[in-house]
């Protein structure tokens, strides 16, 4: 697995990555290829096909950087307008997005609702640490209310996004929410996304030991016992963030539509010329 | 029974890889390396199932179990 990647997925010569020791973003990176790996030997789904897109943040730098995949390192909170013009050009790839909470949420608020009422065929995957950390620590529009991170000593004292939510709203067909202290599910959850015709859109809760000044170990414990899995009866899930498949339904694709638009058009074209 | 390989260039000695194995197969290194990281080290590798975990869930791509 790991010669695999080293010859075929990464570029060996570029690593160790920048980030940060117990960095979650390099995990989600590693679970990605994982199921990327698996869906080349189960799927008819060639190497080729994938395109990584990715905007600005820690989250961001490690698709274009040590992939051996296509990828593009866009402006910050556009990776999904990038990615809609490369479907518009190509609908035959597999886009995958890598972004952060800041770039998802924050600056790229619009587009990512706007992706997911299109049902573009991509799959979001967003790393949620809750708080800006290449820059510095600062408050996100993640950051859960009463959190102190370097912009808000007291405290914070707004209420947090649920991206889940929004993008459910908002009409995404496949959503999910895990740690990354759920290696396996984040995989089954990736392999899903990928196949699934429309937007996919994973949010994963990571952590950034460098900002919350806690060990990485210490991180994965605390997002472990803070989450609970949806219809887990046997505890009570008060105060806790619920995690897991929040919505898998069939809807119609975004370039589908385009290409009966397209044809549609093309048969009145040729009616009035005969 | 299966080996521990550790990449030096890679580790940064987050030793998430020591806490997630269900096995305890493996513990902290005693002393530090040249980069001042604290590496993995195989505590016991008889025990060793090779489930994978602490490939899957490194960070860096630093660990792989093998013959």
């Amino acid at each position: 697995m790991l010669k695999y990647l080293k010859a075929e997925g990464l570029m060996g010569s570029r690593l160790p990555t920048i980030l940060c020791p117990g960095c979650g973003g390099g995990q989600v990176l590693n679970y990605t290829l994982q199921a990327v790996d698996r869906l080349i030997a189960k799927d008819d789904i060639r190497k080729e096909d994938f395109l990584f897109i990715s905007g600005v943040g820690c989250s961001s730098r490690i698709t274009s950087h040590y992939l051996n995949f296509d990828s593009a390192w866009t402006i910050h909170g556009r990776a999904l307008a990038v990615a809609t013009g490369a479907l518009l050009a190509n609908p035959a790839f597999r886009v995958i997005v890598f972004t952060g909470d800041g770039d998802l949420a924050a600056i790229g608020g619009n587009h990512f609702i706007h992706a997911c009422r299109r049902n573009i065929n991509v799959t979001i995957l967003c790393m949620n640490n809750g708080l800006y950390g290449m820059t510095g620590g600062q408050l996100a529009p993640t950051t859960e209310k009463g959190v102190v991170t370097t912009t808000t000593p007291y405290g914070n004292p707004e209420k947090s996004f649920d991206l889940c939510k929004l993008s459910e709203t908002a009409g995404a067909p496949y959503v999910a929410r895990w740690t990354t202290a759920h290696p396996r599910q984040i995989v089954r959850s990736v392999m899903k996304g990928i196949r699934k015709k429309g937007t996919a859109f994973i949010e994963v809760l990571s952590q950034c030991p460098v900002h919350k000044k806690m060990s990485p170990v210490a991180m994965l414990k605390m997002l472990k016992e803070n989450t609970i899995p949806i219809g887990n009866q046997s505890q009570s899930g008060e105060g806790k963030i619920p995690v897991g498949e929040f919505l898998d339904i069939e809807m119609p694709e975004w370039n589908d539509s385009y290409e009966n638009i397209v044809k549609a058009a093309r048969k009145e074209d040729c009616g009035l010329h005969e | 029974m299966n080996r521990l390989w550790i990449d030096e260039r890679y580790c940064k000695g987050c030793l998430i890889c020591v806490d997630i194995c269900p096995e305890k197969a493996l513990k902290a290194s005693e002393g530090i390396n040249a980069k001042g990281f604290i590496l993995p080290a195989e505590a016991d590798m008889t025990r060793c199932k090779a489930c994978g975990l602490c490939e899957l869930m490194c960070p860096d791509f630093a660990i792989a179990i093998g013959e």
